[in-house]
């Protein structure tokens, strides 16, 4: 089973809407996985079999983590995230 | 429940606005006068775009400013403002601003999830980008049954 974390500015908002698409998104692939949203502080400090957040918060958090970071532009689009989550699965093969 | 937050009094049409700041400001207003929320709470969730980037859009033409969770909150609450003409958040047409004011990671998360569904939805979708607030009401009170 993966770890993903949905990460926002503050681990409210944005974050928990970005934590649906991507449970709907690995559900549709038939991927085990927990999501859990957080803010971009907590982030930093978590491990994670990959990260999703936005462009901007995740050039922040590339230096701290040891997990790969997929930027998403648009939270709720399904597509989107999916195509990040595939390209993840690729590195797993 | 959506309907808990959003009502009459909550939501607002106006045809357009000056900048994505002042669509901010005044979809808050609301909130700013029943107490909900403090005017800080209005400038962190303005700051967060310039700070964080524009991720609050989550979907084409709809945002969701929000900023840290109890500061400046006083209680849980949602406000709706719509456009007839989209204006520009950092390379992003929006149409829609629901504002979100938290107060702890949870207490907000069902009206959220409402929301979000809605959003998902192609059909339900477009009703809230039509702007019509007799029809998002509808559409809110529907999703409560």
């Amino acid at each position: 089973m993966y770890k993903f974390l949905a990460v926002c500015g503050f681990g409210v908002g944005s974050s928990m809407v970005l934590k649906m698409s991507i449970e709907k998104a690995a559900k549709d692939r038939g991927i085990d996985c927990e999501v859990e949203n957080t803010d971009l502080s907590s982030a930093k400090g978590s491990s994670a079999d990959a990260i999703f957040t936005s462009q901007e918060l995740g050039d922040d958090l590339k230096g701290s983590t040891k997990a790969p970071v997929y930027p998403i532009q648009r939270y709720m689009d399904k597509e989107e995230v999916g195509k990040a989550l595939d390209e993840f699965l690729e590195t797993k093969k | 429940m959506l309907t808990e937050y959003l009502s009459e009094e909550t939501m607002h049409h106006v045809d357009s606005v000056e900048s994505w700041q002042e669509g901010i400001r005044l979809a808050s207003r609301p909130l700013l006068e029943k107490g909900v929320i403090e005017e800080s709470y209005v400038e962190a969730m303005i700051t967060s775009v310039n700070e964080n980037g524009p991720y609050i859009v989550l979907k084409d033409y709809f945002a969701l400013p929000h900023a840290k969770a109890g500061e400046g909150v006083n209680e849980v609450g949602m406000a709706l403002l719509t456009l007839n003409e989209p204006v520009d958040l950092a390379g992003n047409p929006v149409k829609v601003f629901l504002v979100l004011a938290a107060v702890d990671s949870s207490a907000h998360l069902e009206a959220l999830s409402e929301i979000s569904e809605l959003l998902i939805d192609d059909e339900s979708y477009e009703t809230i980008l039509s702007g019509d607030l007799n029809d998002i009401n509808k559409l809110i009170t529907e999703g409560d049954d």
